[in-house]
């Protein structure tokens, strides 16, 4: 099953284009890690990819449903971890979880949310109001959603930044179980042993054009 | 009912940070009295002269301090990209709208109910005999401020300058609703029989109705374009 | 390029030859040939520029009202630049239409601004339409400038008539109109300079309309083109 078709994406701000033409295609159970240099377009690839951008040009489709003309659709299969933790400062963790669930019309019994946070290392802390979080603890709480929500598509942005040794194993921990329910994940990331320990394929963005490598070549 | 569910917890996620933070409520609070001071100060007023220019001094101060909150409201969410979440979840964007109304409304009416005790104690107004159908007036007038002031409120902190643009959109949109509040209030405030000012009471209800409508339409272009 | 600009390159000049004429026509009868009012003498002559101005400007801005509309319909680039065509020249109108009223105020009613209800609609909607041209300037997606300013030249379409009537009782309660009506009685030797001078407004705002909407086409095709060329030489020498 393909989780990603792009087809002829191109984006440009204005009159300042980003990237053009960009054809790809991810399978359901696929780890894409996007790789290249700053401002070649990563973080604008994956926000187009998440419905936050509209592109200038091409189309692309998630599970088969178009990315442009059925965005609420493609919104509920979706989950994207941006730069922002998308997290309100004056509301505790746990509160956090449950308004953020709700934003995707689910509401999820006490139990499993305490276990989530517990999952993701920060049970002790979910009554503590985000604003005495560090920055490492915010990206814990947002990978706690993807562990209740457990979306077919994963999108992420610089997923290690901020994150110590036992943040990334578990990262990659739960990009592992996100495709092993046949659900797919696209990072962009500078890292490339991170990134290699679960990615199944990759791809440079660079000068406009995406240039795919395979996963022996990641290594 | 989704749709209800999102306007009820977005309601709870605006006055849960707020009722921990208190920043906006007092921020407008801190305002309405230098307002009121600085009229006080401006016009040396006897009674009678109290008595005229009252109404418009209060829509002055309820307008501006009504637009610090609604600036707050939006800018709030820009934190940790927060806006960036309501955009990219999948509930109707209408729910958003409602809720962030509904909060805007109560923050803006508790602040506009403590500061009139104040109004009427620095400008030895009488009290009034009809508080019912003044606080009719100041429910239906930031009713029209809110449902307008919301939809700009998210418009104008997605630009630059964010803090000027919304009060340069929203005060010449908002012309209807602050002369109906303001002839409205001075007519229950001269203690008018009902039929004087009835007609900017129904104004109100019309400005309320068609602005909630046209920016729930509207209010998905401005979040999600 | 556009069929629509092409239209637009081969008739615009059509429509300022009528304009033109029809204003030439218009001055002409109403400054030399027909008489002076009763009450108000040579005065009343401002009126051949005032009224035909002030309608034009409502005109126009329901041209950017429905312009607006459409262009959250279909989304047509080119519907988008002449609604920002159309608000600058409606700002233009709408701000002479208050002038020259300002003037005619000054001999009639001895005051350069009173509040009447018309007066005060015309302000209201030239800060409206000066927010809208601040509103483009400061937004800084090229993507939503046009939805942004659509949202608010639609809202502001709305409250127009509930401003003009708000403003009309708010008047009437505190001093009764008066002189609201100027006196004047429309007879045949005003009819003729009046049309002439609407129709010659009309036409100048459609020419004018026409003129920029073209012009700010040209300026997006012409960067697109130099954005074109940028990004070829940026990805070229980046590839090296």
């Amino acid at each position: 099953m393909i989780a990603i078709q792009a087809t002829n994406l191109s984006k440009a701000y204005g009159f300042y284009r980003i990237f053009e033409d960009l054809s790809f295609d991810i399978l359901a159970g696929e780890c894409f890690a996007l790789f290249g240099p700053n401002g070649a377009g990563k973080t604008t690839l994956l926000r187009i990819l998440a419905t936050l951008q509209q592109p200038s040009g091409g189309h692309f489709s998630i599970f088969g449903q178009n990315g442009v003309k059925e965005k609420e659709l493609v919104r509920q299969s979706l989950m994207v971890i941006a730069h922002g933790s998308h997290l309100y400062e004056e509301l505790t963790g746990f509160e956090n979880l449950q308004f953020a669930l709700a934003l995707r019309g689910q509401t999820i019994d006490v139990k499993s949310l305490k276990h989530a946070l517990d999952r993701v290392g920060i049970g002790a802390f979910a009554d503590l109001k985000v604003r005495q979080y560090s920055a490492g603890m915010k990206k814990r709480l947002a990978l706690a959603k993807v562990v209740i929500v457990k979306p077919k598509l994963l999108l992420l942005d610089e997923p290690y930044n901020a994150l110590d040794e036992a943040g990334v194993t578990m990262t990659n921990l739960i990009i592992r179980q996100t495709l092993e329910s046949e659900g797919a994940v696209l990072m962009t990331t500078h890292d490339h042993d991170k990134a290699s320990q679960v990615a199944t394929g990759g791809g440079i963005l660079q000068s406009g054009k995406l240039q795919l490598i395979t996963r022996e070549q990641l290594t | 009912m989704p749709f209800l569910k999102t306007i009820q917890w977005v309601v709870w996620k605006d006055l849960v940070c707020e009722l921990r933070s208190r920043e906006t409520i007092s921020s407008m609070l801190f305002f309405a009295l230098i307002v009121i001071l600085v009229f006080s100060f401006s016009f040396s007023m006897d009674q009678d002269a109290a008595r005229q220019l009252i109404a418009g001094i209060i829509w002055v101060a309820f307008a501006f301090t009504g637009i610090i909150g609604l600036g707050k409201s939006f800018s709030s969410e820009l934190q940790n990209d927060c806006l960036e979440a309501l955009q990219v979840s999948p509930i109707p964007k209408g729910a958003v709208y409602l809720g962030k109304v509904l909060a805007n409304f109560l923050f803006i009416l508790s602040v506009e109910i403590l500061l009139f005790p104040l109004f009427i104690l620095f400008f030895n107004l009488d009290v009034v005999a009809e508080l019912g159908l003044l606080l009719l007036v100041f429910f239906l007038a930031t009713l029209g401020l809110s449902s307008v002031g919301t939809l700009f409120s998210a418009l104008t902190v997605q630009i630059r300058a964010r803090e000027v643009m919304l009060p340069v959109l929203l005060l010449p949109l908002a012309v209807p609703v602050m002369i109906a509040a303001v002839e409205a209030t001075r007519g229950i405030l001269n203690g008018d029989p009902y039929s004087f000012y009835s007609q900017w009471i129904q104004l109100l209800v019309v400005f309320d109705i068609i602005f909630t409508v046209v920016s729930f339409w509207l209010f998905e272009l401005i979040l999600d374009s | 390029m556009n069929r629509f600009i092409r239209y637009i390159q081969r008739y615009k000049g059509w429509f300022g030859g009528a304009a033109a004429i029809c204003l030439l026509v218009g001055l002409y009868t109403g400054l030399l040939v027909s008489p002076p009012d009763y009450y108000q003498g040579e005065v009343v002559r401002i009126m051949y520029v005032h009224v035909p101005l002030a309608h034009t400007s409502l005109l126009a801005y329901s041209i950017l009202f429905g312009g607006s509309i459409w262009f959250l319909w279909k989304r047509d680039p080119l519907v988008d630049n002449m609604c920002q065509a159309a608000s600058s020249i409606t700002a233009l109108f709408t701000g002479l239409a208050l002038v020259t009223g300002s003037i005619w105020a000054k001999p009639t009613w001895n005051t350069w601004w009173t509040w009447d209800p018309r007066l005060v609609s015309f302000a209201v909607l030239l800060l409206i339409l000066a927010g809208y041209m601040m509103l483009r300037r400061l937004v800084d997606d090229p993507d939503k400038q046009g939805i942004y300013a659509a949202v608010l030249a639609i809202v502001g379409g709305v409250d127009l008539p509930i401003i003009k009537f708000s403003v009309e009782w708010w008047r009437t309660l505190h001093q009764p109109m008066s002189i609201s009506t100027r006196g004047i009685s429309i007879s045949d030797d005003l009819l003729l300079p009046l049309t002439f001078m609407s129709l010659g407004c009309w036409l100048l705002f459609a020419y004018m309309l026409m003129v920029r909407t073209q012009m700010l086409y040209l300026i997006e095709l012409l960067q697109a083109k130099k954005g074109r060329l940028l990004s070829q030489t940026h990805f070229s020498q980046s590839a090296q």
